[in-house]
């Protein structure tokens, strides 16, 4: 890029430029023929012939040149090249999915065909038709009315056509339909391969398919059985639009899907149901999981490229001058990176690097389909379909190296102030709502008294408890003696001083055994606030050796009423107490609590 | 003494070992062709592509010998090409004369290689074989001259031919003209330095 000759290689196209309708998932790259050279398949999707019905017609490419064609019996919602087995020489199978059908051809002749199976309809609907054949004309449209009364989404599709068709045709069609199966059958949306299990030389893979009812399948190609059944998520209209997978089957895979109201799910190997990670008020028109950094990137209707991780959160986002049509990631193996291609509305295709753009080319017209990898004898071939059907092939030189510019890595290091812009738009991140929350809530709402009055009684209830159990802590541990056999024994014995208002209060413990230390002491001192203040409550004790007394006093001042220089009423020789309290270090339970009754006090001078 | 010298190598050239490189994408039939010129016994019937690159010794009609330094074409070992251009005296580029697409690739290669500084200021005879003329869709020699645009080679000199590596036709003839432009190379280059070093004393 930096000396001025592109990074993609045009390939001039011959006279007889071939016209192509199509879509990047009916595009896919096969070695068909088995000879090494990889070809270009693509189902060119007529349309403009109104005379006709729409029609699809699987074309294959060698090199630019149209070598084969095969009409197709519906328009394709996707075509993969797989291979089903490890037998050689490998030959691969295609699958194009129509409707609710796969059709797998093996060197381009049909070769089977799986139908996914059909849902469970609607008790009513069965009834209707039981009924339909048998019953007069005229009572058809009263049985047509309950059909209504369905879920249009839910009913089987001959149900549906009967709704659509008026009086004078319905009875013909009941005729031919009265014995077909009322089954609904979801159509097939997605369609992409999984490898079965990781290895270099094409890997037998697995069908993964999508289907507008909100189940995702995978589908083994060699016995035809359906290996994983999962849905997007728990509700039904849910309908997936763009499905990414990354992993192996036999290991473990993480499928990504995003629906038509613009919510993203994660489906895991071990997780069949979807979980939702983020939802866009705003369409997806791309999605990606990139195999190596597992972040989830997509394209909005509102001009945006986003990248997100696993759990929802934005990592970053870059702002498009025009609409991003389709989006594609190119692996490219020999520089260790992923790049992704953003195809825009007027024409231009942006190659991004994480969010640094690393390329650019502008075509002529918008392109609607896009499609990277080898191709005939190249490695790195970009074949782009544009919107008038010109198809246009470019080839990655291979001198070339993708490096975000200079300019905007400094001026992401100086954070830009256009990337600000947007993150200030971005969605708010808000904590996760569970249901037992909400069920909560909305119930403390309701009964907001009766909640309140609950939580004081069981408050009250549990004070009670613990006050009732202090009590019975420190009665009976009452005496001068600590009577717990696994520690050394301790005698305290208390002796007051003073004549008051200030007392000294002298305290000696006494280690009473013979060999074992009493250690981690503490003293504690608790008396009732309105009598007696105690600048030191709390002691710790240093170790008490067998046979040494320890003593150290304590100041208890008597609190005396300012005014009359009396103690307050409500001491009683009954209270004028001082609760002493020997504890252990790490034991809930004191070793003596002793109450010490202090005498009366002199009024102070 | 010097002199006697110079006339041993006017009449003895063939003495010379000729080093020339064979360039192309992969899968263009430069193996092939070398095989062709192999002695028959030592030809193989089975081409696999290349790995790396292959050293092949001959002798051209001529009886000149020729070493070929058989380089692969694939993209991951088109980077060793430029190692060898040092000391090689002709270049023949095989085409795929049936892969139209790859053309632009064809072409970005011959560019890079032309303007590497270890060739741009040599007389290097290039040689173009269009190869696989067989193939149904294949080009002719002034065709993929044109898409190469060949014509814009103004400093070496380049010669087309179209070949079929299998069959073996054509490859004489190119083969035949680069050894001859070698000879004329080699002693306008002797000329060349002989001028030089004349003018140095």
């Amino acid at each position: 890029m930096a000396d001025g000759t592109p990074n993609w290689l045009h390939v001039e196209m011959e006279d007889e430029n071939p016209h192509l309708t199509t879509l990047t998932s009916c595009m896919t790259l096969s070695d068909v023929q088995g000879d090494g050279y990889i070809r270009l398949l693509a189902a060119d999707i007529s349309l403009e012939d109104e005379a006709y019905e729409p029609s699809a017609t699987l074309k294959v490419f060698r090199g630019l040149k149209i070598k084969q064609e095969q009409p197709l019996p519906g328009i394709p919602t996707s075509i993969e090249s797989l291979y089903i087995d490890e037998t050689e020489p490998k030959t691969p199978v295609i699958a194009v999915a129509i409707a609710e059908s796969v059709l797998f051809y093996r060197h381009l002749k049909p070769y089977f065909k799986y139908t996914i199976p059909a849902l469970d309809s609607d008790d009513l609907e069965l009834e209707v038709w039981r009924k339909l054949p048998v019953v007069q004309a005229d009572t058809h449209n009263a049985l047509l009315e309950s059909l209504k009364g369905i879920d249009h989404a839910k009913l089987s599709r001959k149900s549906q056509r009967l709704l659509q068709l008026t009086e004078a045709e319905r009875p013909a069609f009941i005729k031919t339909h009265r014995d077909s199966a009322v089954g609904r059958v979801g159509t097939i949306v997605i369609m992409c391969c999984i490898k079965r299990v990781s290895s270099d030389a094409n890997p037998p893979s697995h069908l993964m398919l999508a289907t507008d009812t909100g189940h995702i399948f995978i589908l083994e190609p060699q016995g035809f059985n359906l290996v994983y059944q999962g849905r997007t998520c728990s509700h039904e209209t849910a309908v997936p639009s763009l499905l990414s997978v990354q992993g192996t089957y036999e290991t473990d895979f993480c499928i990504v899907v995003a629906t038509r109201n613009g919510g993203v799910y994660l489906l895991r190997k071990s997780n069949s149901e979807g979980q939702e990670i983020f939802k866009l008020s705003k369409p997806l028109t791309g999605l990606l999981l990139l195999p190596i950094d597992q972040t989830i990137l997509a394209s909005t209707m509102d001009n945006r490229y986003q990248c997100y991780s696993k759990r929802g959160k934005l990592l970053y986002q870059v702002q498009l001058e025009s609409l991003p049509v389709c989006i594609l990631p190119l692996t490219m193996t020999h520089l260790g990176i992923t790049l992704v291609a953003v195809a825009l509305r007027g024409g231009a295709v942006k190659f991004f690097l994480q969010r640094y753009q690393v390329d650019e080319f502008v075509l002529e017209e918008t392109v609607d389909a896009m499609l990277y990898g080898r191709m005939g004898m190249e490695d790195h071939v970009l074949t782009l379909v544009t919107q008038s059907g010109q198809m246009i092939v470019k080839i990655l030189r291979r001198v070339s190296r993708f490096e975000p510019r200079a300019e905007a890595l400094a001026g992401r290091r100086l954070g830009a102030s256009d990337n600000k812009l947007i993150d200030g738009s971005s969605i708010l991140d808000k904590p996760k709502k569970s249901s037992i929350f909400v069920e909560q809530a909305a119930r403390e709402k309701q009964q907001a008294k009766a909640t309140y009055g609950s939580f004081q009684v069981e408050l009250w209830r549990l004070r009670h408890t613990a006050a009732r159990a202090t009590i019975n802590a420190i009665n009976s541990s009452e005496s001068t003696i600590s009577g717990d056999l696994t520690h050394a024994p301790v005698k305290l014995s208390a002796e007051v001083c003073g004549s008051g208002p200030a007392f000294r209060l002298y305290l000696t413990v006494q280690n009473l055994s013979t060999f074992k230390m009493a250690s981690n002491l503490t003293v504690l001192l608790h008396a009732d606030r309105r009598h007696y203040a105690i600048q030191q409550t709390l002691s710790r004790l240093p170790s008490v050796l067998p046979g040494i007394p320890l003593r150290m006093d304590f100041e208890v001042v008597a609190v005396l009423d300012p005014m009359d220089k009396l103690p307050p009423s409500s001491l009683t020789l009954d209270n004028s107490l001082v609760r002493v309290m020997l504890m252990k270090a790490g034991q809930a339970k004191p070793l003596i609590a002793a109450a010490v009754t202090m005498p009366q006090s002199e009024a102070a001078y | 003494m010097g002199m006697l010298h110079n006339l041993a190598d006017l009449i003895k050239i063939k003495k010379d070992k000729m080093t020339i490189l064979v360039l192309g994408l992969n899968n263009s039939g430069k193996s092939t062709i070398i095989n062709h010129f192999k002695k028959p016994g030592d030809q193989s019937a089975i081409m696999v592509p290349t790995v790396g690159f292959m050293v092949e010794q001959f002798y051209s009609m001529a009886g000149v010998s020729i070493k070929a330094i058989d380089m692969s074409g694939a993209t991951r070992y088109r980077n060793l090409w430029e190692h060898q251009f040092k000391n090689c005296q002709g270049i023949i580029y095989v085409i795929d004369s049936s892969d139209r697409m790859r053309f632009v690739v064809v072409k970005d290669e011959l560019d890079l290689v032309l303007q590497h500084p270890h060739l741009c200021n040599r007389i290097v005879p290039i040689l173009f074989y269009g190869n696989k003329s067989d193939a149904e869709d294949s080009l002719s020699s002034v065709k993929i001259a044109a898409a190469l645009s060949l014509e814009n080679i103004k400093e070496k000199p380049w010669h087309i031919c179209t070949s079929n590596a299998i069959s073996g036709e054509g490859l004489g003839e190119g083969v035949q003209w680069l050894v001859q432009q070698m000879r004329f190379a080699m002693l306008s280059n002797k000329d060349a330095s002989k001028a030089k070093s004349k003018h140095t004393k």
